[in-house]
């Protein structure tokens, strides 16, 4: 059975390579997948079906041709980076069904499936994570906001003092849970309440956490912050920390992206509106009444978002109080993503809850 | 932990080669890097720390928008140290984070030799392991030559009409 997102893809297949290559759809060019090149009848070693595929891939236009095929056939060798299996390995030739697990898979890529789709896995920090699409891949960059949430959780004040075991965050827009088991993996009592509009997100979440073992700690919804965030304040208590990677990009930036995401990641995590704060501004809006005081707003943003931001909340949700904008660590001029700190501070919020 | 927000590049040539240099894969490491082989693996050796104003990082990704707006899997970070011109490379696993934290670990070992010299950790450990080698090969040749003593004896010992009992 065709899932939706086949079929979607297979339309946008077509569309893209009218794009890409300035032609018709009618054109048999445009319209032909990249066939992979033929299964060689004599059996070959593991690093020459590297380089073979390394070449195909650079012939046909395929992104990070030398990273994607170390990448595959490392992983169907069982190990995760090509450098870390033992030479004689690779000089060894493969079996008939290696050659062919091969082939399925860097054909795959040929087709610009990302790597990660294409293995069925990637790592995130300390954590291995599964990967199916349409859920979003987890980037790297990422990996700081989560290190930084860790940090304030073990040394901030206000924060840090709160008993380990009564601990629990929130996180917007799960994916496939790297975020929210990233934390958990590393802080043996934290609480996790994570959310996604996408159930095929919510499913690979929790089959991310029972890989895990951490299953216990964390609290799945299906739910979509934009319709129903009212509803959150039902069904968890106030949290020491809001955290989400939520979509950010511009909608008209959508039509730039790369095929690996255009074709085969879901829009929805991606799109953040006209300005790209759509979700953000949710997010800010519904803070307040699901933080602890003291609690803290944790977000990824686009670059030239914090300014933007900083500005609204300043109108818009006084009880939020900004306290910094951190860029990310190339150190380029042009930062590649940002992340944006908010402070909750409540006073009269508090008081209210002392009474009840 | 995060990394200095210095706003110094490096020369374009280095920022744009996506892990230049990377050696053939049969071929052994560069004897730099021999030397630290347990790179970012648990030791118990604590080296000094290291003070992240005198290193500039690189995460080489390539051009173009990031976050979301990408996905690319090389995850290679180069780590150099200004006042000596050291410089480390790590894409050793699949996680960036991961990768910054070993190369800093490598990072710090290279420094000790190069502080230290022949009182580095690194170097006296290695030399300790030399000896312990060179200590073990001698008892095992000494167990080897007492045992074949001791046969030659045995085999003296039951030769037909040499001894009465």
């Amino acid at each position: 059975m065709l899932t939706m997102w086949t079929m979607w893809r297979g339309c946008c297949t077509q569309l893209l390579w009218t794009r890409a290559n300035g032609k018709s759809p009618l054109s048999c060019h445009a319209v032909r997948r990249c066939s992979a090149p033929a299964l060689p009848a004599a059996s070959i070693t593991a690093l020459q079906a590297v380089d073979l595929w390394r070449r195909c891939f650079e012939q046909r236009g395929v992104t990070e041709p030398r990273m994607s095929s170390h990448y595959i056939i490392a992983h169907l060798l069982g190990a995760k980076t090509i450098q870390s299996l033992e030479q004689e390995k690779l000089i060894e030739f493969l079996s008939r069904e290696q050659m062919e697990q091969v082939w399925e898979l860097c054909t795959k890529r040929l087709s610009r499936v990302p790597v990660q789709y294409v293995i069925e896995e990637w790592d995130f920090r300390d954590i291995t994570l599964k990967m199916k699409p349409p859920v979003f891949i987890p980037r790297p960059e990422t990996e700081e906001l989560v290190e930084l949430v860790l940090t304030d959780l073990q040394t901030t004040p206000g924060v840090a003092v709160i008993a380990d075991t009564q601990r629990t965050f929130i996180e917007v827009g799960c994916g496939s849970g790297a975020i929210s088991l990233s934390l958990l993996k590393s802080l043996p009592q934290l609480k996790a309440v994570a959310l996604d509009q996408s159930v095929e997100a919510v499913d690979l979440t929790w089959e991310n956490a029972l890989r895990l073992g951490v299953q216990d700690r964390i609290k799945l919804h299906n739910m979509d912050i934009m319709k129903d965030g009212e509803a959150l304040l039902s069904i968890c208590d106030p949290a020491v920390a809001l955290v989400s990677n939520p979509p950010y990009l511009f909608s008209d930036d959508m039509s730039t992206l790369e095929p690996e995401i255009f074709r085969y990641e879901d829009h929805a995590a991606l799109d953040g509106g006209v300005d790209g704060l759509k979700v953000i501004k949710q997010i800010l809006m519904i803070a307040p009444q699901i933080l602890l005081n003291h609690g803290r707003v944790y977000l990824e943003v686009e670059p030239r978002h914090p300014p933007l931001i900083r500005q609204w909340v300043e109108v818009n949700v006084e009880e939020l109080r900004y306290i910094e904008t951190r860029h990310d660590i190339t150190g380029r001029s042009v930062s590649k993503h940002s992340l944006c700190v908010f402070k909750c501070h409540m006073q009269e919020l508090h008081m209210v809850l002392d009474l009840q | 932990m995060l990394c200095l927000r210095s706003a110094r590049l490096w020369s374009s040539r280095l920022l744009w080669r996506a892990c230049p240099g990377d050696p053939p894969l049969l071929l052994p490491l560069p004897g730099a890097q021999a030397a630290v082989p347990a790179a970012g693996k648990k030791d118990q050796v604590e080296f000094p720390a290291l003070d992240e104003e005198q290193l500039e990082e690189q995460f080489v990704r390539g051009s173009g928008p990031g976050g979301q707006a990408t996905n690319k899997t090389s995850n290679c970070v180069v780590l150099k140290h200004i006042p000596t011109g050291i410089v480390v490379k790590c894409h050793q696993t699949r996680s960036v984070d991961i990768n910054r934290k070993r190369a800093r670990d490598i990072m710090r070992e290279k420094l000790d030799i190069f502080h230290k010299g022949e009182l580095s950790e690194v170097v006296v450990k290695k030399k300790e392991s030399v000896v312990k080698k060179q200590e073990k090969r001698r008892k095992v040749n000494e167990n080897l030559e007492r045992k074949r003593q001791f046969k030659e004896a045995l085999a003296q010992d039951l030769k037909p009409g040499e001894k009465s009992l």
